[in-house]
């Protein structure tokens, strides 16, 4: 049978900094190779969502002034549709100012915290006397246990997938992570969530947050299947649904190219 | 007085440039500058004060293609003596490196003109000195991500630095949604260039197309038509300084709509430091693409002789453009060349928002990527295309094996489409036995 799924890109003309794109030109393409039918839809400014509707949400990072625009859009019309959603298992992927957006709290350019979205229980604050300037560079990190096993019981045959996440970080905010959260993976390289704790990325039930990007899923073919098994899985009702092999030779490749710099 | 106090600052400069270039520390561009801007900051303006005529160029691509057409439309002036910066000397101490290596021992400059082009930070903190009588502003698009920030910033300060110069003539982009606000409230007297709306609406502007006023000043390229030999050919019309402007036909020998709006800036420079439309156009004639910017290199071995030309990438825009480009070639054969050092942009996000999926459009015969990200520009490429290339993309991180590799492949009097990073750009040129210097 061909399975269908309904992604959905927050705010796109606004929230579109560095490459954050990438993530949903990924989704798209390897949902043609895996034989999944998949829709893309735009939800913007003055949209409001439909509930259950949508089966992958994406969000990107944007500017201040947009950043600060969508929060008051965000609980007027999307909360309580999307929050129902993530609820009941619909994934949702926030990466870099999306990531920090969708917490309880995010910090501006100004150093001024500000309300987010509240979609995931994370806060991100003023950098303290731990990090000295912005933290910018490759990020490496090791996939949690769980996390790891889970990618691995998504593929219908046994797949060799690599224990990392690779990608690009910028940040000067720090995010910390409240009560059910857990972190995605343990930083080798890099910062990741905050300079006190090497953890990187955060979850909550299918709701991620990242702050690499790179962007974050050409060079983690294995993250974008998780989201893409996950979505297919809240969408069917079937928790044993589970996803062909792509040969992901050429993202593969990528990824361990950034591995090996750093012999991490 | 200090033009009595410059004579041992440039005393210890040349000797500086002499002592680098003789030790090998390469070709000694940017330290004197750096030195001497440190401990006499009044240099850069006792220096740059001789020279009648300053021209600053800033913006985030095309600076040194505009700078170069200038050049060569001052030149065929009568007495016209140019000073210039070298292609991304635009720090200020790269530009006061290039005025202490051109004046006489006395710290005198015998020049008419200075055409400089401005890194987009540095405009504000050395605009006053500079007194510019033209500043001109090719456009403002998103830079890698670890340069500056954010372009919001960029585009504040830019306007610091103009506000700096209320003497000054500008000429922006006037298709570009940030350029064209940039003198808003400003006394500067400001000139618009712009591609007539069927050009324009093709190229990646962020936020809405601008169109200027139709009674505002400036020029409009018309009748664009990109050539076989990838020389471009158009018509300018508009209004500089109340004078009606008319030209038939112009000609530049860079390739792509970019490099329209470099020349109808160049031009509308050149007008309004009193050049006749004729001589513009004929000096623009006479303008060769350089230094990475649609520069043609050859390759010779025995009877065999490859061609390369080079169109520099910087960012998501210009890749962007220079593959619309290449969809009309027929057979193509393209040298991905990308790395990630600090002048490149460490983070490579940017080749995702870059649109190679223009190239579903385009005739490929082969590819190759190289450089120190050429597996994240494979990546990039599995994902654009629609269907795989017929021949495999081959991948190798050396540039020199990508050279050799694509030399094999090639037939003799093909020509080969490089696509580089700056410094891809640079160890290219090396390699093809070029040296750093842009003139």
């Amino acid at each position: 049978m061909t399975y269908s799924l309904t992604i959905t890109h927050l705010y796109p003309d606004h929230l579109n900094l560095y490459g954050d794109t990438g993530n949903l030109i990924v989704l798209r393409r390897r949902c043609q190779w895996l034989g999944i039918d998949c829709t893309v839809k735009a939800l913007t400014m003055g949209d409001r969502p439909t509930p259950g509707e949508t089966d992958l949400y994406f969000m990107g990072g944007g500017q201040d002034n947009d950043q600060v625009a969508v929060v008051d859009d965000f609980h007027g019309r999307k909360y309580d549709t999307i929050k129902a959603d993530t609820e009941a298992g619909a994934v949702f992927l926030g990466v870099c100012g999306g990531y920090q957006l969708m917490g309880n709290t995010f910090l501006m350019g100004n150093g001024e915290e500000t309300r987010g979205l509240g979609i995931i229980n994370v806060d991100t604050r003023a950098p303290g006397s731990e990090v000295k300037q912005r933290c910018i560079g490759n990020l490496i990190a090791e996939i949690l246990p769980a996390l790891y096993q889970q990618m691995l019981s998504l593929y219908t045959q046994p797949k060799a997938i690599p224990h990392t996440l690779v990608g690009f970080e910028n940040h000067s905010g720090q995010t910390y992570l409240g009560a059910g959260v857990e972190p995605l993976a343990k930083t080798l390289v890099g910062f990741g969530n905050n300079a006190s704790a090497d953890y990187e990325g955060a979850r909550y039930k299918n709701v991620f947050g990242s702050y690499m990007h790179g962007s974050l899923l050409p060079k983690n073919p294995h993250f974008a299947d998780l989201l893409l098994g996950l979505a297919l899985r809240y969408r069917s009702g079937d928790s044993t649904l589970t996803l062909p092999s792509l040969a992901d030779r050429e993202e593969l490749a990528a990824h361990q190219y950034v591995v090996e710099q750093y012999h991490a | 007085m200090s033009s009595l106090l410059l004579i041992p600052i440039v005393a210890f400069a040349k000797l500086l440039t002499l002592v680098l270039q003789r030790s090998g520390r390469g070709s000694g561009t940017a330290l004197p500058g750096y030195i001497v801007g440190q401990y006499f900051p009044f240099v850069l303006g006792a220096l740059v004060r001789q020279i009648p005529t300053v021209i600053a160029i800033t913006g985030t691509n095309g600076k040194t293609t505009t700078q170069t057409m200038l050049s060569a439309i001052l030149t065929q002036v009568e007495g016209g003596k140019i000073l210039r910066n070298r292609a991304g000397a635009n720090l200020s101490q790269g530009i006061l490196s290039e005025l202490l290596k051109q004046c006489n021992g006395w710290g005198r400059l015998d020049f008419t003109h200075a055409i400089l082009e401005v890194e987009e930070a540095t405009l504000p903190r050395i605009a006053a000195l500079l007194r510019p009588r033209v500043i001109a502003v090719t456009n403002l698009y998103r830079d890698q991500l670890d340069a500056y920030g954010e372009i919001d910033r960029t585009e504040k300060l830019i306007r610091e630095g103009i506000a700096q110069c209320p003497q000054a003539q500008v000429v922006v982009n006037g298709d570009d949604p940030r350029t064209v606000r940039l003198t808003q409230g400003l006394p500067n007297p400001t000139y618009f260039v712009s591609l007539a709306e069927e050009y324009a609406g093709r190229l990646p502007y962020e936020g809405t197309l601008h169109r200027r006023e139709p009674d505002s000043p400036g020029l409009e390229a018309t009748d664009i038509h990109i050539n076989q030999d990838l020389t471009t050919d158009f018509a300018i019309q508009g209004r500089m300084a109340g004078q009606t402007i008319a030209i038939p036909q112009a000609r530049t020998a860079s390739p792509g709509f970019f490099h329209v709006y470099n020349a109808l800036t160049a031009i509308a420079i050149a007008l309004l430091l009193g050049v006749d439309s004729r001589t513009a156009v004929q000096g623009l004639q006479t303008f060769q693409p350089a230094f990475g910017r649609g520069e043609m290199l050859t390759r010779q071995v025995g009877n065999k002789q490859v061609y390369y030309r080079l169109l520099l990438v910087k960012n998501p825009a210009s890749f962007s453009l220079s593959l619309e480009l290449l969809r009309s070639i027929p057979a193509l054969k393209l040298l991905l060349a990308i790395n990630d050092n600090t002048a490149d942009g460490k983070d490579v996000s940017w080749l995702w928002d870059s649109e190679l999926e223009r190239l579903n459009q385009a005739q490929i015969d082969w590819v190759i990527c190289t450089g120190r990200r050429a597996q994240d520009m494979r990546v990039r490429l599995k994902y654009a295309l629609d269907q795989p290339t017929t021949q495999p993309i081959l991948t190798v991180e050396s540039i020199r094996a990508a050279i050799e590799q694509s030399f094999e492949r090639a037939q003799t009097g093909e020509t080969v489409f490089v696509m580089p990073t700056y410094t891809a750009m640079l160890e290219f040129r090396k390699l093809m036995g070029k040296t750093l210097d842009a003139v």
